[in-house]
Parts: C-alpha cells; structure tokens; sequence
C-alpha cells in the first residue's frame, strides 16, 4: 500500500481539525444569562425582604348603643355578658348584675382586677367559662358584648376578645360573637 | 524526487482524509450549564410571587405608623369589603386619605375632633369619613348587585393599628353603620400566644 507524503499528511492534519465555534455561535441562542442572573438575585431579595405575615379577620357587627343592645337572639334564659374594660381590670356584668371581685357572685367592685401591670387574661376567660357554665341554659349563648374606656388601647381589647373566645383548655367555644359597645 | 514516489492517489488521500476527519471528530465540549429552563421556572415564581403578594387584601405593610395587633385565631382572613385603615396619624378609606388624625391624648378626650363631626365633640359621626364612605358605598352597592350579594348592606374590612384609641374604634364603626355598612372585618395578625 502506498504510503502518504509528509505533505498530504501535513494538509490531513490540518484539515482534520474539529472546527472552534465562535462565541457567538455556541448553542444559536440569544445569551440571556446576564438578565436571568438579574432575575434570580430580584428573586432572592424579594423573598428575603417580605416578611410573610399571616393575618386573621373578627367577625363584628356595628357597635350598640347603651340603651339599646344588639343582639340577634335572645333567649328566654340568658347570660347577656358584657365586658367593660378599664384602666384598672375587667367589670363583667352578666343578667343577674355586676360580677363581684374574684368572680365570686354578684357584687360591686371590679371584677378582675390587673396583674401587676398587665392585664389578666388568664382570669377573663376562667370568669367567663365558670359565669358560662353556672346555667345549662347558656350553653348555647356565644354573644359577648365588649365595651371600653375611651383610651382603651385596640390591642387590649383584640386580647380580651381573644380571652373570652374559647375555655381555658382551648377545646370548647365560650364567646364568639363580638358585639361592640359605646360608654359614654 | 522520493516525496513523489509515495504520493498516494487522490481517492487514498480522500479517505485518509475521512478516516483522520472522523477519529479527529469529538462531541463538542460543554463549557457551560444550560439553566435556561430552570431560570425560566424562576421568573415565572418571581412574577407569581410579586402579583400574589400585592393583590392580597391580607398583605398589610407593617410600619410605625400602622401595627396591626396579634390574636390567636387561625381563621382565612376575609377579603370582601371596602377597606378602611386607622394608622396613628391617618384614615384611609381605600388607598384615599382622609382625614389627618390628631394626638393620641386628644383622640381620648373628643375623638377626631368637633370640626370633624356633624354635631359636635360628643357626636360619633366623623363627617369626612363619612362622605369617604358613602361614595365608596354607592361603589359596592353595584358590584355586590352584580355579584348577586345582598345590596342593601355593605362589609367593611378595618385595619385599625394596636394603640387606637377605644373611642376612635367606635367613632369609626359607627360612621360605617350610618353608610349602610353592616358587617365589619376587623383585621388582626396571627400569633401563636395570647397577649
């Protein structure tokens, strides 16, 4: 067989060679990457920065007047509670009139008064689940009526509202329904 | 002399050629990760993200002037009703201000003021929310005709920050209940603790 000359294997060599693609060439896409790394970083920074906060809704009804209450069912036998919230504490009015200090019957005097200087919620639902469990007849009774002095802070009465939601165990409802009161 | 005695033939030289073309040949280096499909995937959860987060009623920026209380419920927070916001310095009825609030201690004494209200210090009505509202009432009226609700009453959503004042809180439901506004949405932040 014949052999190649050194020129022939020279132009072999050199035809041989796999062609370099230029930059421009490489894949036949547009290059996008320099705005995709843009994105990525926006992306980043926006889930970085938004701070998910997730928010809930209370039910309410316009407030009622002092003489006359809203309520959307009265029941024959009823607890009517109604919470007046205080610099000092908690007066809990129920049907059979104020509710005495310590949640211990009817009486005058502030029915929960502070605990140091917070207010006692723990106190606030205990007094509202015994006042709830005192009759069978309120068993069903979900309405609260809330009322405050007039620089009652809104987040105070978000807790007592919160407070007087479920039973101190948090398993069974106490009062739901919220109604607003205007003290005069 | 010697260099044209081993000349091949042109044929032997073209399948030398191939033959060396072929050996030669290789898959051509990836010098660089193709993540355009993945980037692609990410854009669209950006542009997601973005437009999720802005149009959500429940997405309340949280600043110093406005700090939504924390409760412990964990219900859906509802996203029907005409917005109105209570900061520390301002209402808005939408994103429309209007009316600039005065110091918190005066707030405690007369609400937002005797030239704010339609009869006076001890009234409840605040005069410029009020014409905010029924505006904004007439709105709802037709949109909720059209979406088959009960027209005669509208619902209201309240952003009101942590430290309003009780009687302001009144001032201002009572102002929605004179605009046909029955039900209201009080918004609050979620919080695993009581208090």
């Amino acid at each position: 067989m014949a052999k190649l000359s050194a020129a022939q294997r020279g132009k072999i060599r050199r035809l041989s060679q796999p062609k370099e693609l230029a930059p421009d060439e490489e894949g036949g896409e547009l290059n996008i990457v320099p705005f995709l790394d843009i994105i990525v970083n926006i992306l980043i920074f926006v889930l970085a920065t938004v701070a998910v906060t997730f928010t809930s809704t209370i039910e309410t009804n316009p407030p009622a007047g002092k003489s006359a209450g809203v309520r959307s069912s009265i029941p024959q036998e009823s607890l009517n509670l109604t919470v007046l919230i205080v610099n000092e504490g908690f007066s809990l009015k129920a049907q059979g009139g104020n509710v005495a200090p310590g949640c211990l019957g009817v009486g005058s005097g502030l029915s929960i008064g502070m605990r140091g200087s917070q207010y006692d919620y723990t106190e606030l639902t205990k007094c509202a689940a015994k006042l709830k469990g005192s009759n069978p007849a309120y068993a069903e009774e979900n309405q609260v009526q809330i009322s405050a002095n007039p620089g009652i802070p809104y987040a105070i009465v978000i807790n007592a509202i919160d407070a007087l939601r479920t039973t101190p165990d948090g398993r069974s409802p106490l009062f739901e329904n919220v109604t607003f009161g205007v003290s005069k | 002399m010697t260099e044209t005695a081993e000349k091949v033939s042109m044929p032997q030289y073209k399948a030398a050629l191939r033959r060396e073309t072929r050996r030669r040949a290789h898959e051509p280096d990836i010098n660089f990760l193709n993540i355009t499909a993945m980037l692609d995937i990410m854009t669209i959860i950006l542009v997601f993200l973005l437009k999720s987060l802005g149009e959500s009623a429940g997405s309340v920026p949280q600043s110093d002037d406005l700090r939504l209380p924390t409760s412990v419920l964990r219900t859906e927070p509802s996203q029907e009703g005409v917005i109105v916001t209570v900061s520390k310095t301002q209402i808005l009825v939408g994103d429309n201000r209007v009316l600039k609030l005065p110091s918190r201690e005066s707030m405690v004494q007369s609400g937002v003021g005797a030239s704010n209200k339609r009869n006076g210090p001890n009234d409840l009505y605040i005069t410029p929310l009020g014409n905010a509202l029924a505006k904004a009432r007439k709105t709802d009226k037709i949109l909720r005709q059209k979406k088959g609700k009960d027209p005669t009453i509208s619902e209201a959503i309240i952003i009101a920050d942590g430290t309003t004042p009780y009687r302001l809180l009144i001032e201002v439901m009572f102002t929605l209940g004179q605009n046909e506004f029955a039900k209201y949405h009080l918004m609050v932040m979620q919080s695993k603790d009581k208090g």
